[in-house]
């Protein structure tokens, strides 16, 4: 009875090393199976987040009628006007081109974006997310028109609900509203952040940030005798301590090395060498530590026994 | 492990080998990202998923054997970003059209044939409500089309309609049918996605719409005008109501998919209805740019009664053919609808 728990407790780290591997990413996750097979795991939206995207994509879209009547007053196109009938080819030419502007900036703005190359409109870019499929395969047009169709109900039917509420409509407009209301809070209310368009396009918006890749800490760990750690005093950490390890050293703050080093020497419990010559700085100790520690760590990854943090038993 | 230098740990071969393909898979995403991806050589075309597939690979192995962070953040990352872009919406070559156009988009209006003759149904009845009650009491023509009357109400002469639906007239027909187009996009739109708050919306927009249609063809057939009113409506409007029952079937399929998802959990019904609805609206979508365009040129070039009705007539029926029988598959067993 008492080996009963053991393969249940292999199982279950192993899937935790399947949340391990998506992990890395602070916050709700939004994890993709792409068609290679491989799980990736995207930092889903916040609602704040998507909130600003679309007033910069809505500030843009009023922006377009705008800068048309600017350019209208700016070139010399009145005084070409006033001399024509208003069925002058010329004249409805320009009309033509001025509905179909705003009816792109109304109707066709979100969905002419997001089918592009790069999947997100304006605001969405200055934010770094984008659109994606939630069953990790293509992003389809359809699904896009979708989601965006959507928006109707979501955006502009509320809007307008809204506007007739205060302009007196009543308490049927005042219930449309707050029916209306709820479905665009949506968002707020579901664990993947989705709203309506979402669900029916089968899309969820995710952070895409770009990382820089830096150089291999490992690397340029310092060698000396001093620096050499008994199996015991490597074994003292980790997963998450190699981490917070990693960052400190990235960041190279003079107080927290301090702090962090002490903090290991003392739990470690290191005999650093009499002389004060020979007293390696905090962070070359910092360093050797956590090539140490990687190593071990490591080591036992490739046998498939993890260790998540210091609490973890060790064997 | 304490007498040798933890140098060379298997994570730094792994990262040494491979290194080169993430910064050559950053720069060319880099690029592509940047709309350059007709600038790409062949070798560089060619060798885009290659890179895709073996970074995409690095992570799976760097998840397994690496536990730095900074590379597997990066990795993240970059295999992220590349996903996005390998798997975007973007235009794709002609392939995809002719499955979209020639199997897709068919199958999927015929998965919703129900819905289809609900939204008729609806458009029909909304027509012949509209004609009774104008009959019945003439004050609802403006309460019904008011708005967007343009010179065509009650107190309008016969020569005055009649003008409205010549061939040379002075209005700015060009313009006009282009605002209509907008409008009626979006009517279709509003149709399709109010389905989603339970359909009774859909069924309103649909209602009142064709109220407006019955609404003016009263009015046209009190002036003795009802066929030549039929006549110049039909060569666009077959295309266009087509269009704005095929919005209205749309969203009434999400309504039903919402309140019956049958045996799949409610958010899955969803996602597969929204699928098929916003397949079906693209090609809505094309119909009203289409009806938009014979509305610009046809209206104007083509004047005779009985051409126009030809027209028309032959636009409802390609629609007709296109939607009834294209894509069915050769074996006679699948019809597109769904099991």
């Amino acid at each position: 009875m008492a080996k009963t728990p053991k393969p249940r407790k292999l199982k279950q780290d192993l899937m935790k090393g399947g949340t391990i591997a998506v992990g890395g990413i602070e916050g709700p996750t939004t994890v993709v199976t792409t068609p290679e097979g491989v799980r990736l795991g995207f930092r889903t939206a916040s609602f704040g987040t998507r909130l600003g995207a679309l007033l910069i994509d809505l500030m843009i879209m009023i922006a377009i009628p705008i800068v048309l009547v600017l350019v209208y007053f700016l070139l010399p196109l009145e005084h070409v006007n006033l001399d024509m009938a208003p069925d002058h080819p010329f004249r409805q030419l320009v009309n033509i081109l001025i509905i179909l502007t705003l009816f792109f900036a109304r109707s066709g703005y979100f969905m002419f974006f997001e089918m592009g190359p790069r999947a997100a409109t304006p605001g969405k870019r200055v934010m770094k997310i984008r659109v994606i499929s939630h069953d990790g395969g293509h992003l389809t047009p359809a699904a896009v028109i979708t989601r965006n169709a959507l928006r109707e109900v979501e955006l502009f039917l509320p809007l307008t609900l809204s506007f007739q509420a205060m302009a007196g409509g009543g308490w049927l407009g005042l219930v449309a509203f707050l029916w209306a209301l709820g479905l665009a809070l949506l968002p707020l209310f579901n664990k993947a952040k989705a709203r309506l368009g979402d669900f029916l396009g089968g899309t969820r918006v995710v952070h895409v940030p770009r990382e820089a890749l830096s150089f291999d800490l490992v690397e340029q760990a310092a060698v000396s005798s001093w620096l050499q750690f008994t199996p015991e005093q490597v074994a003292a950490y980790g997963e998450k301590e190699l981490t917070v390890l990693e960052e400190v050293l990235r960041e190279r703050r003079a107080s927290t090395l301090q702090a962090v080093a002490s903090r290991i020497k003392a739990r470690i419990d290191w005999k650093g060498p009499k002389a004060e010559a020979d007293m390696p700085s905090d962070e070359s100790f910092l360093r050797a530590y956590y090539a140490a520690l990687r190593a071990h760590l490591e080591g036992r990854m490739l046998m498939g026994r993890r260790r998540k943090d210091k609490f973890d038993p060790a064997t | 492990m304490s007498d040798t230098p933890p140098l060379q740990l298997k994570s730094q071969k792994f990262r040494d080998t491979r290194e080169k393909e993430w910064r050559a898979l950053a720069r060319q995403i880099d690029r592509a990202e940047k709309g350059q991806i007709g600038s790409f050589t062949t070798e560089e075309l060619l060798e885009l998923p290659v890179l895709y597939r073996a970074t995409v690979s690095s992570l799976s192995m760097a998840q397994s054997i690496s536990l730095d962070r900074n590379l597997i953040t990066y990795l993240q990352a970059l295999c992220g970003r590349a996903y996005v872009y390998m798997y975007g919406a973007h235009a794709r070559p002609l392939q995809v059209l002719k499955d979209f156009f020639l199997r897709r988009l068919p199958q999927s209006f015929r998965a919703l044939g129900i819905e289809m003759w609900l939204s008729f149904a609806c458009f029909f009845l909304g027509a012949v409500g509209g004609w009774l009650m104008c009959a019945f009491d003439p004050s609802w023509y403006n309460a019904l089309v008011g708005h967007s009357a343009q010179g065509r109400d009650t107190s309008a002469t016969a020569e005055d309609l009649r003008k409205t639906l010549g061939g040379a007239e002075k209005e700015q027909l060009g313009t006009f049918s282009v605002y209509l187009m907008s409008n009626n996009t979006r009517v279709t739109l509003m149709a399709f996605a109010v389905g989603v708050i339970g359909g009774v919306p859909t069924a309103f927009v649909l209602l009142y719409n064709g109220m407006m249609l019955g609404a003016m063809m009263w009015l046209f057939a009190s002036k003795g005008l009802g066929f030549d009113f039929a006549a110049w409506l039909s060569i666009h409007g077959t295309t266009e109501m087509l269009a704005i029952i095929i919005g209205g079937g749309a969203g009434f399929h999400l309504a039903r998919r919402l309140m019956f998802p049958g045996h799949l959990t409610r958010k899955a019904a969803l996602s597969t209805a929204g699928r098929t609805a916003g397949t079906v609206m693209l090609g809505a979508m094309l119909m009203l740019i289409i009806a938009g365009v014979i509305e610009g040129v046809g209206r104007q070039t083509i004047t005779d009664m009985g051409l126009r009705f030809a027209f028309g007539g032959v636009m409802l029926v390609w629609w007709l053919t296109y939607y009834g029988l294209f894509g069915r598959d050769r074996k006679g067993a699948g019809d597109g609808q769904n099991p």
